[in-house]
């Protein structure tokens, strides 16, 4: 138990100081880091709901716009201090996955397109809505995160250890909620939904659950994006690249696991901006296009299991030779 | 005010028609495999992006550039079928993954052969109008709403009176029956993914002969030729052509009586509203989605 503890703080603690210390003069680098955590953060949010709730969505942009948008026009037209105005985002984003409820009735490819084109209309709202949100013209000198104790969070190093503890909590809630009664029945439901509802599980309510936590997650973590970079506009917040590459480092990492989607998140993105983007200025994506397709054949689990895998059977083999 | 809507109802209609095509392609792809190939609107883009190709290499009429794109598109479409019939586990939701990243390198394909730049067709007597009454029009629109339809009845009656149609409808009805009867699965998807790519050739070629043709817009076709998939409900071809109809014409209804940024939120309400209020479409008897 002690082991584990340890396993635990210490990446973590690696994480919180080693970072920062290491990559402190490099700005590019260091903004890298808080993008692709950014990008973690929602590639988590969507596993959560494609692993525990079984739902593939195309339409997570909806809850990263509306995340920044709701915490950015609360700060700017009412005032309020950033740090609650992300968690109101969070919720703002939450209410919007309720007018999604609906939609939870479809499945498949019916569902995943009908968020897709709930996507699509918040994005066309929020261009419409020009006397709230600006409109086209988007949003600029958005209140940026505050100066705490002398630290300044507004910073590159202040918006990693932000964006950091985000993703970090959100990992514990996604393990607490697959450790929990309800992580048990939405795994039963994987297996056969209408089985599981026979024994009693409610398993409409459940799903709604997931969707409504993920849809948080994913607006806090667009909330923080918007105040990370004091600028907004409909067809970036809103925009398809929020939902693409998330579910490309889902899928890369194993959006079966925990942390595959963080890892893939880092993966895919430093990859993709470092060396693709050298390589292709326009068009980059093709690559990340066939990175997808490839693991979708290859390996449909993603490379955190496969790894992990290997390893495993690596151990199994050392052990069976030392008996 | 009247003038104006009976002309947006005649501009939708003829819109429609050309939707229609798209719309099929992805229907007949979902009746046989039951999979959504959300890289059909990037076929149809990449035949358009090789009508302009032709047109602007070649000075020739963007009509010759059809046999071309079908060879191209067929095969990129055989392509997509190999791809999707190599998953093995959760076809259902692996597969709309699977082709979603096949869109994302189509369309970066056509990028980066071409550019971001917006086109459009230069042939004039295409862009010439043709006056109906009090209605107006391109020729190429009402030249290719003719073509659609007459590719929608051929398709109908290869689906109703050929063996292979027949064989097509077997496999969607229930795909181990069929193999029983001694219908080769494998070989009827794979003709169905063909014929999607004939429809988008003719799809495409018609889009860039009668509007303008831009990258990113593969996207919004797959979503469009869904939305008129919902809304004909499951295997009914004049259901598709009514579907693509009303689309269009709830699209040049919005333009006119509202603007042209709301012309894809009538879509998507239109879509929604058939989805939740009418599960099975507006045609269609059967299929559940929920």
């Amino acid at each position: 138990m002690k082991m584990r503890a340890l396993m635990l703080v210490i990446p973590i603690a690696a994480l919180y100081l080693l970072v920062p210390l290491l990559f402190r003069s490099n700005l590019y680098l260091m903004s890298l880091m808080v993008a692709s955590l950014t990008i973690g953060g929602v590639a988590l949010a969507w596993a959560l709901l494609g692993n525990l709730g079984g739902m593939v969505s195309f339409g997570h942009a909806a809850f990263f716009g509306v995340g920044s948008y709701v915490s950015a026009l609360l700060t700017m037209k009412l005032g309020l201090p950033v740090l609650p105005a992300m968690l109101l985002g969070g919720l703002g984003a939450a209410l919007a996955s309720l007018a999604m409820l609906p939609a939870l009735r479809l499945k498949g490819p019916y569902f995943a397109l009908a968020i897709l084109a709930y996507a699509q209309i918040f994005r066309i709202l929020a261009t419409e809505f020009r006397g709230i949100t600006g409109g086209a013209g988007g949003l600029s000198s958005i209140p940026a995160l505050p100066q705490i104790f002398g630290f300044d969070f507004g910073s590159k190093v202040g918006g990693y250890v932000v964006i950091l503890t985000m993703v970090i909590t959100f990992v514990f809630i996604y393990y607490l909620i697959r450790k929990s009664y309800y992580g048990l029945a939405l795994k039963a439901m994987h297996e056969s939904e209408d089985a599981t509802r026979v024994v009693g599980v409610n398993s409409t309510l459940l799903k709604a659950l997931m969707l409504c936590v993920s849809a948080f997650m994913t607006g806090m973590i667009g909330a923080f994006n918007a105040h990370y970079i004091n600028f907004l506009e409909p067809d970036y917040a809103f925009g398809a690249s929020w939902t693409v590459v998330p579910i490309i480092a889902a899928i890369f990492g194993g959006y079966r696991t925990i942390l595959g989607p963080l890892v893939g998140a880092i993966g895919v993105y430093m990859i993709d901006q470092l060396i693709f983007k050298n390589m292709l200025p326009t068009g980059h994506e093709i690559i990340l296009g066939a990175m997808l397709v490839g693991m979708i054949i290859f390996s449909p689990t993603g490379l955190v299991p496969l790894i992990s895998k290997k390893i495993r059977t690596r151990r199994f083999q050392l052990w069976s030779q030392n008996n | 005010m009247f003038e104006l809507i009976l002309q947006a109802l005649y501009s939708g209609l003829l819109t429609g028609a050309s939707y229609a095509l798209i719309a099929l392609g992805l229907a007949l792809v979902f009746g046989t495999m039951k999979i959504i190939n959300l890289a059909h609107g990037e076929l149809v883009l990449l035949a358009a992006y090789i009508a302009y190709m032709t047109e602007s290499w070649m000075k020739i009429n963007p009509v010759f550039a059809i046999p071309i794109a079908l060879v191209v598109v067929c095969l990129t479409s055989v392509i997509v079928y190999f791809l999707v019939s190599r998953i093995e586990k959760d076809r259902e939701l692996n597969s709309l993954i699977l082709t979603y990243g096949i869109g994302i390198i189509l369309t970066n394909a056509v990028l980066l052969l071409w550019k971001a730049d917006i086109h459009s067709t230069g042939n004039a007597w295409f862009q010439q109008p043709l006056v109906l009454g009090s209605l107006y029009s391109m020729n190429s629109e009402v030249i290719f709403s003719v073509v659609s339809v007459v590719l929608m009845v051929c398709v109908w009656w290869w689906l109703s009176r050929s063996w292979y149609g027949r064989a097509v409808r077997a496999v969607s009805s229930n795909r181990d029956a069929a193999k029983l009867m001694g219908v080769n699965p494998q070989w009827t998807e794979l003709i169905s993914f063909i014929v999607a790519g004939v429809l988008a050739s003719f799809a495409g070629v018609a889009i860039y002969s009668s509007g303008v043709i831009q990258p990113a817009m593969g996207g919004s076709l797959t979503v469009k030729a869904f939305i008129i998939t919902v809304l004909a409900g499951a295997g009914s071809i004049p259901g598709v052509l009514l579907g693509a109809i009303l689309l269009g014409v709830a699209e040049s209804l919005t333009i006119t009586l509202y603007s042209s940024a709301l012309q894809e939120l009538t879509g998507m309400l239109l879509f929604l509203l058939v989805l939740f209020v009418l599960p099975n479409g507006l045609f269609g008897a059967r299929g559940r989605r929920g």
